[in-house]
């Protein structure tokens, strides 16, 4: 159980002041990898996420219609959305957590420098893609990911991840997860707009957004509302099992292991 | 250290996370170097950035707005099959491959939308505002959940049933041949030596609707009864399935889920709503409620409608002004730590609800804590007068004498000489404000605490006003009595009747299918009644029945299908024995006769209950009241479902001389239709027509249409239509010469008459009945045809209704069905779809209906008693504490359903259901967290995972529903020869109904654990002791 609060811990952060809207080119120079110029994308915008906690209702739907809609091989995931059982610290309550996963579109992305054959990188639109034509599945940005946000595609044998659905931002439509968030906790927009939802939820919770793994500094573009502070000392959060068994208590693992 | 210990996923969420979120990571210097000598190392994506994403199904141009559609796409609405919530969808067709590619919500319904669109705007405008233009789509979305998504892998699931079945062997061993579907029709029509193992009667001989199946029992009806027709549950199609076997048949035997699913919420509902008859339910307002208590159920979680829920309660407690306790056994979702304080999880012994609720209401009721005003009036014109909507019968006076011919009825007007009986003015008798006896339509307000003596025609007697009966029920037990039994501290109770109190009409309880326990009626009837004291009913923030559905099949403005030249009407008792006094059967005037007592009765006759499955097929297979000869089931599983039944009867079902023939209708074999003799494919969703309603507080009217978007896959009859249950009833009907199938047997308006020889020939016109009610719809545009992906339906419109019918009919069908605009949702601080009818604080039904084993009247008012068999023994004095220390208990999963198991993208996220077990009970018994343990019960034993936290209430085991099923893919079957294997990822994990038991008291027959009033099945609070392995 102490791993998985570690883990968790590890996780979550309270945005630094400041951080997610520091100009690009004082996050370049502070950044621990230096990053490729970024190409393609429009370079008007800024893609990002904001996720409300408060609104999430741990239902899965995102995880199922982006596994969908972007085609992920059964047991991997572009996104998903974990749940802990916690313990409010002073109240004692107990209580369910929700935390939304996915690519942090990060503007200092470690995954994009360590890749040697420069297929994974950052569209001017923010947004982090990975060119399948020039791929050569090493892994090496699975590796670089400090969020577990990438994983070998066993169909395709390149590296795979969330793209916020950029074929469907580039036409007009929302991420097939923010379409079918449920509890309206996922928005997507553009932060250089500064009418866009987004922007404006921004400004309005500015002091209660969080990122995950600031420490990183990875400047992660995925936001998160309704996270508390006291989270970062001590979530009281307790781990699942997945020792998947027959009826006859035969252990058989996880079903899409290996797939 | 446990070997079972050493398989925690490192990192895993405790619930619904995922097993792996970076999964496939292989040995990077291998796979560089296979990438080196191969180019890429595999497959070609479709494309170099968006991979093997799907094509966007139309853009929309940043600028100015404009919608293009993909010419390689169709978008349809039509209706999800996922749960029971039935929610309106959007689906994602490639045209080319006539496959559903993804699903989201339906922008025009009120299940999947936050605020539906109104149905006049155009496909087109619609589908913008689903866009990301000016973030619209986000603004206002509309949805499909995680099941809703997953669930299109049943159109092309390899465990599909595709063609008729046969089975080869005896009942219950897995092996078929196809056989075509007239084989099929001729072999259950005519009977026969079917199977080589005798005779067997065919449906043409058990349809006599003249012989009586029992001359000593004329009371059990015609022969015909001895077919039983069950259904899952009415997935838009329930109307011609009643046709057949109500209207054509003649059976009296239908039953659905019903009794294993939420009953004893429906019926404890149902008494408070006065409305026994259809168990009318509410729902909070959650968009104004200030403040809301859930009892056994979960919005968010689960529940129906389960989207709507979980987004309105998403939605109020982020941005507004909600605040709510979940009380439950387990944590689940709808306890959200990221919305702080708006919202907190109180544990509780399962099967105490009542205890709680009584305790709650004695605070109420002795600190002001009710709505003394809206309580204190006595009837409608009172009603009329201060601007309610409607009134409750707190103020009447019951007749509280056992002596009295009258005995637990309201004192009406005639019984104190004011009125003639039966006559308008002869309605129940309230104290006036000057203390005198008054009607309850002149008074304007009323006493709401009376007893006193009456003078009535048949002596004194003495009454009671149904609140003060109310109150003396809560005050049977002190507040530490009620906490002590639920497992809630006393000063948590009474806080919680404060704050519910405090919120006044702005608040709300709410319960649904957690009340499946062996005090459930009880329970139920007493959360809802917290509604009543609250005044919340029709009130803006209150609680909810909703708009209701347009009604498409009955005798509508175009078409009449519910009367048919030659229709039958069934006659006799159900099976379960119930909507039928036992004071009124044979059974009962022969013990008198005889001179002995008639009580008990030799089983439970449940006067309240409506036709219950629960009863109906353990009743049949053991021939009491009387034996079924054939049954048709569709996509009916209670053998998975109902607490017990497998080990009760699986013996029973499986040797044909119990039942000679079992039809199952299903598109999957299932835990109950594996026994089946013939098993007709049917059509999955997205293949089906069908209308469906909306669930209870969704606030404006609708009516979903369903409707084919895709090509059915199975096998079609020899005249060429896909074989399904419409084929099935429609085919049957016409073999078997029954009024109401063929030609000629449905009735225009216009006195012209019209065939039922398809499913659209019912569907479409009961389309038209909806399309043209009040205000018609208008014609659609061509565009909307085009963009509402209806165009392969056009021909099939125009060929079947009236010409001037097309274009409605198209419409309803190009927006997914007909829906009320949102400005109906209010009337002002009132609801605009108000239930008028008064709430029961006394339902008169309840207090004069006779228990059949006791021969005493039921407590007409809710009331708190420990759970209990038939003979009214308490589950404790058969199976106590020392021995069965744990109380199980289910809850719903917000992932899996009771069929989704074959949907692999949730197996993927959730793969089975660990148990949940509290810190304590796991130290008291040893278990540590990750063992496993065998948890028996007083009727069956199973394996599980042990997940220890605080997570659940002490002294109880949850167990999330929807797993360890042993079909739907599950087991291997041998069809034609070739084995289909099973996949034993399918079987994994525990399904709680596998630990019910016999009710030790019934004598009739052995038969599972039932609720007493209701016949509900009783899973929540099952007795049960647990051991390592």
């Amino acid at each position: 159980m102490d791993k998985i609060r570690r883990a968790l811990l590890g996780q979550i952060a309270k945005l630094t002041a400041g951080a997610a809207l520091v100009p690009l080119s004082s996050l370049a120079s502070a950044g621990i990898n230096d990053q490729p110029p970024r190409r393609e994308g429009d370079p008007s915008k800024r893609y990002a996420m904001l996720i409300d906690l408060r609104a999430c209702i741990g239902c899965q739907a995102c995880t199922v219609s982006c596994h969908i809609e972007n085609e992920a091989p059964l047991g991997s995931f572009r996104t998903i959305v974990s749940q802990y059982e916690v313990e409010h610290e002073e109240t004692g309550d107990i209580a369910t957590f929700m935390l939304p996963r996915l690519c942090n579109h990060c503007d200092n992305p470690p995954c994009v420098p360590v890749c040697p054959v420069e297929a994974t990188f950052q569209r001017q639109d923010g947004i982090v893609v990975v060119d399948n034509d020039v791929c050569v599945g090493c892994a090496y940005c699975v590796q670089a990911c400090p969020y577990d946000a990438r994983f070998i595609n066993e169909h395709t044998q390149t590296a795979d991840k969330c793209t916020f659905c950029a074929h469907r931002l580039d036409v007009g439509l929302l991420p097939a997860c923010v379409e079918s968030c449920v509890g309206g906790a996922r928005i997507i927009g553009d932060l250089n707009d500064p009418d866009s939802q987004i922007s404006r939820m921004m400004k309005e919770h500015y002091e209660d957004l969080m990122v995950l793994k600031p420490e990183m500094g990875t400047s992660p573009h995925v936001f998160y509302l309704g996270m508390e502070e006291r989270f970062m000392s001590r979530p009281q959060a307790k781990p699942a099992i997945w020792d998947v068994r027959t009826q006859e208590g035969e252990e058989i693992g996880y079903e899409f292991d290996g797939h | 250290m446990d070997k079972n210990r050493r398989n925690f996923l490192k990192g895993a969420a405790a619930a619904g996370g995922a097993a792996t979120f970076a999964a496939g990571y292989y040995d990077p210097l291998e796979k560089m170097a296979k990438g080196l000598v191969n180019g890429t190392a595999g497959k070609q994506t479709n494309d170099r950035l968006h991979a093997n994403s799907l094509a966007p199904e139309y853009s929309v141009d940043p600028t100015t707005g404009e919608v293009k559609l993909n010419p390689d796409q169709r978008i349809a609405f039509t209706v999800c099959y996922g749960c029971t919530t039935k929610c309106g969808v959007r689906v994602r067709i490639d045209k080319e491959q006539d496959k559903v590619l993804r699903v989201s919500g339906n922008p025009y319904h009120p299940l999947s939308s936050d605020e539906h669109l109104d149905e006049d705007t155009p496909v087109m405008d619609a589908f913008r505002q689903m866009s990301n233009f000016k973030d619209q789509g986000q603004l206002n979305r509309s949805t499909a959940c995680a099941r809703g998504n997953a669930a299109m892998a049943q159109l092309t699931s390899n465990q599909r049933v595709l063609t008729c079945l046969k089975r080869v062997g005896p009942r219950g061993s897995n092996q078929w041949e196809s056989v075509p579907f007239e084989q099929l029709l001729d072999e259950i029509v005519e009977g026969g030596d079917l199977f080589g193992e005798g005779e067997v009667e065919g449906l043409r001989a058990i349809r006599d609707l003249e012989t009586p199946l029992d001359p000593e029992n004329p009371e059990y009806g015609p022969k015909a009864n001895q077919l039983m027709v069950m259904e899952a549950t009415d997935y838009g199609r329930s109307a011609l399935l009643k046709r057949f076997a109500f209207n054509a048949f003649g059976t009296r035997n239908y039953g659905h889920h019903g009794a294993y699913c939420g009953l004893a919420f429906r019926m404890g509902s149902g008494a408070v709503m006065n409305d026994l008859a259809k168990n009318a339910h509410v729902k909070p307002d959650f968009a104004n409620t200030k403040f809301a208590l859930f009892i056994g159920t979960a919005p968010s979680q689960a529940g129906n409608p389960f989207k709507r829920q979980g987004r309105l309660l998403a939605q109020a407690r982020t941005t507004g002004d909600l605040e709510y306790v979940v009380v439950d056994p387990a944590l689940t979702a709808a306890a959200s730590h990221a919305a702080g304080e708006r919202n907190n999880w109180i544990s509780i012994l399962p099967g105490t609800d009542p205890a709680l609720t009584m305790g709650l209401m004695r605070w109420m009721l002795e600190n002001d804590g009710y709505a003394k005003d809206y309580l204190a009036i006595p009837g409608n014109a009172a009603a009329k007068a201060a601007g309610e909507k409607g009134h409750s019968n707190a103020t009447h006076l019951v007749i509280d004498d056992d002596a009295h011919p009258r005995a637990g009825y309201f004192l009406r007007m005639s019984d104190i000489g004011r009125a003639t009986e039966g006559a308008a003015d002869d309605v129940p008798v309230v104290v006036d404000a000057n203390g005198e006896l008054a009607s309850s339509e002149v008074a304007s307000s009323a006493e709401l605490f009376v007893e006193r003596t009456v003078e009535t025609g048949n002596g004194p007697v003495v009454v009671r006003s149904s609140l003060f009966k109310l109150r003396a029920e809560a005050q049977k037990y002190s507040i530490e009595e009620y906490a002590d039994i639920c497992g809630i501290d006393a000063e948590i109770i009474r806080r919680l009747a404060k704050k519910f109190a405090s919120h006044g009409r702005q608040s709300a309880a709410d319960a649904h299918g957690g009340m499946m326990s062996g005090a459930g009626f009880y329970a139920s009837f007493s959360v809802n009644m917290l509604n009543v004291l609250a005044g919340s009913f029709n009130h803006k923030g209150g609680v909810a029945k909703g708009g209701g559905s347009f009604n498409g099949v009955g005798k509508g403005p175009r078409y009449d299908l519910a009367d048919f030249p030659g229709k039958v009407g069934p006659k006799g008792i159900f099976l379960s024995r119930s909507r039928f006094p036992y004071e009124k059967s044979s059974e009962y005037k022969r013990k008198v006769a005889s001179g002995q007592s008639p009580y008990p009765a030799e089983g439970p006759w449940r006067k309240l209950a409506p036709p219950i499955l629960t009863e109906h097929l353990m009743s049949g297979l053991d021939g009491y009241p009387y034996r079924i000869k054939a049954m048709i089931g569709a996509m009916a599983n209670p053998l998975y479902g109902q607490a017990g039944l497998t080990s009760v009867i699986e013996e029973k079902l499986k040797d044909p001389k119990n039942i000679g023939l079992f039809v199952a209708v299903d598109g999957f074999i299932n835990e109950t239709n594996r026994f089946a003799d013939y098993i007709v494919p049917d059509s999955v969703m997205y293949e089906v027509w069908g209308f469906t309603g909306a669930w209870s507080g969704t606030l404006t009217k609708m009516t979903t249409a369903c409707w084919p978007v895709v090509e059915p896959r199975q096998v079609k009859t020899a005249a060429g239509e896909p074989v399904s249950l419409d084929t099935f009833f429609i085919e049957l009907g016409k073999k078997l010469s029954l009024p109401g199938f063929g030609d000629d047997v449905i009735a225009g308006a216009d006195g012209t008459m019209h065939p039922l020889n398809r499913a659209e020939d019912f569907y479409l016109r009961a389309a038209a009945n909806i399309a043209m009610t009040g205000k018609p719809l208008s014609a659609p545009s061509e565009e909307d045809i085009v963009a509402g992906g209806i165009e392969p339906l056009m021909d099939r419109i125009k060929s079947t209704v009236a010409e001037d019918e097309v274009g409605p009919v198209a419409h309803l069908y190009s927006r997914g069905g007909r829906f009320e605009t949102m400005e109906k949702a209010y009337d002002g601080d009132k609801l605009g779809h108000a239930w008028s009818r008064p709430l029961c604080v006394y339902n008169e039904d309840v207090g004069t209906a006779i228990d059949s084993y006791s021969g005493k009247r039921l407590t007409g008012t809710p009331m708190y008693h420990p759970p209990r068999f038939w003979d009214g023994s308490l589950m404790r004095e058969h199976f106590p504490e020392n021995e069965w220390p744990l109380l199980a208990f289910s809850f719903k999963s917000n992932l899996m359903n009771s069929y989704a198991i074959g949907l692999e993208r949730l197996r993927m996220i959730k793969p089975y259901n660990p148990v949940l077990i509290n810190r304590k009970d796991a130290e008291k018994f040893g278990v540590q967290h990750g063992d496993t343990i065998s948890i028996e019960s007083p009727g069956g034993k199973v394996l599980a995972l042990a997940l220890v936290g605080d997570g659940v209430h002490e002294g109880a085991i949850g167990i999330e529903h929807g797993y360890g099923h042993r079909e739907l893919g599950a087991a291997g079957h041998v069809i034609d020869g070739e084995e289909r294997p099973g996949n034993p990822y399918l079987g994994a994990g525990v399904n709680i109904n596998d630990l019910g038991f016999a009710d030790p008291t019934r004598t009739d027959q052995v038969a599972t654990w039932l609720e007493n009033v209701s016949g509900a099945s009783v899973r929540q609070g099952l007795p049960v002791r647990i051991r390592t392995v």
